[in-house]
């Protein structure tokens, strides 16, 4: 279970960056991305994932399927 | 002479405009400061010479009390008749791969407007080689004309709009932009629309990030070639 940012929305204003407790969002090559090994969705830090509470745009971050 | 007669009717307006931007100020008492600094007749010629200093200190420091960027404010406004763009024609196509953008500006020249008290929203489309003024959108409600809410009123002016420039933007309006699809960009100070532009153009022109490819109509699949390319390289 993991969350990943929606390349053809994303802004790249890396608000979400900052906030991720597990860090696992960085700045890749076009966009913002989430590492998908260590992304948590927040479990176990916050109720809500913070990376989707603080995105600009919505429907950006949204979870990973499979 | 007369001083008036040789005063062109935009060059008055102008100096019109420049006075009420002063705090205490109406266009006689601006006059007289013009006139002190570069002497009669006042022409478009010898406004641009004018800097904040000859300003400031002209007529034994007339306006030396008044904030500095009101001054500069008022000395934009002096000479923004100087190289206000032309608008051109264009009509749909006629610029593949461009996107159309909105600056909220007060003087034509600048993107020194907020979106909520902006005098006119000039519309220019940009590609990466080529940028027409194609509207200039006076924000004006109609007299015969009933708004409730003067932001989305603003927001529908520029709804054929992708991107919107301004110098500053609320909250609650910013989300009303969003919710028509247009972009809304806020600067952190006050910078020329050519500056924009030709930033703009910059971007257009190398790697467009996904958004703005996705608003310019870039196919997905051509957008992730552009990024298996930055991968590779």
């Amino acid at each position: 279970m993991a969350l990943y940012i929606v390349e053809a929305d994303c802004i790249s204003c890396g608000d979400c960056e900052p906030v991720c407790p597990t860090m696992s969002i960085t700045e890749g090559a076009v966009v913002f991305k989430i590492d998908k090994k260590t992304c948590t969705e927040c479990e176990g830090d916050f109720d809500v994932p913070q990376c989707v509470k603080v995105c600009p745009i919505d429907n950006c971050i949204l979870p990973l399927e499979a | 002479m007369n001083s008036q007669a040789s005063l062109s009717r935009e060059l008055a307006l102008r100096i019109g405009l420049a006075a009420r931007a002063l705090p205490d100020t109406d266009a006689k008492r601006l006059l007289s400061v013009l006139t002190d600094c570069i002497g009669l007749p006042i022409t478009e010629e010898k406004i641009v010479g004018i800097d904040l200093n000859i300003l400031k200190t002209a007529k034994a420091g007339e306006f030396i009390d008044v904030d500095e960027p009101l001054l500069t404010h008022a000395l934009s406004i002096l000479k923004s008749g100087l190289n206000v763009p032309k608008q051109q024609a264009y009509v749909d196509g006629d610029m593949p791969g461009s996107v159309r953008i909105a600056c909220a500006s007060n003087d034509g020249i600048n993107v020194d407007g907020h979106f909520g008290s902006c005098s006119q929203f000039m519309v220019y489309q940009v590609s990466g080689d080529e940028a027409r003024l194609i509207d200039v959108r006076n924000t004006d409600i109609p007299d015969d004309l009933e708004v409730d809410d003067k932001n989305v009123f603003r927001a529908e002016l520029i709804q054929d709009c992708q991107v919107l420039y301004v110098a500053s933007i609320g909250g609650p309006a910013a989300a009303k932009i969003v919710k028509l699809g247009i972009h809304p960009m806020k600067l952190p100070a006050t910078e020329a629309i050519a500056d924009i532009i030709g930033q703009l153009q910059t971007v257009i022109a190398g790697t467009p990030p996904p958004w703005l490819a996705k608003v310019m109509g870039i196919d997905a699949s051509d957008r992730f070639r552009f990024e298996r390319e930055e991968a590779t390289g």
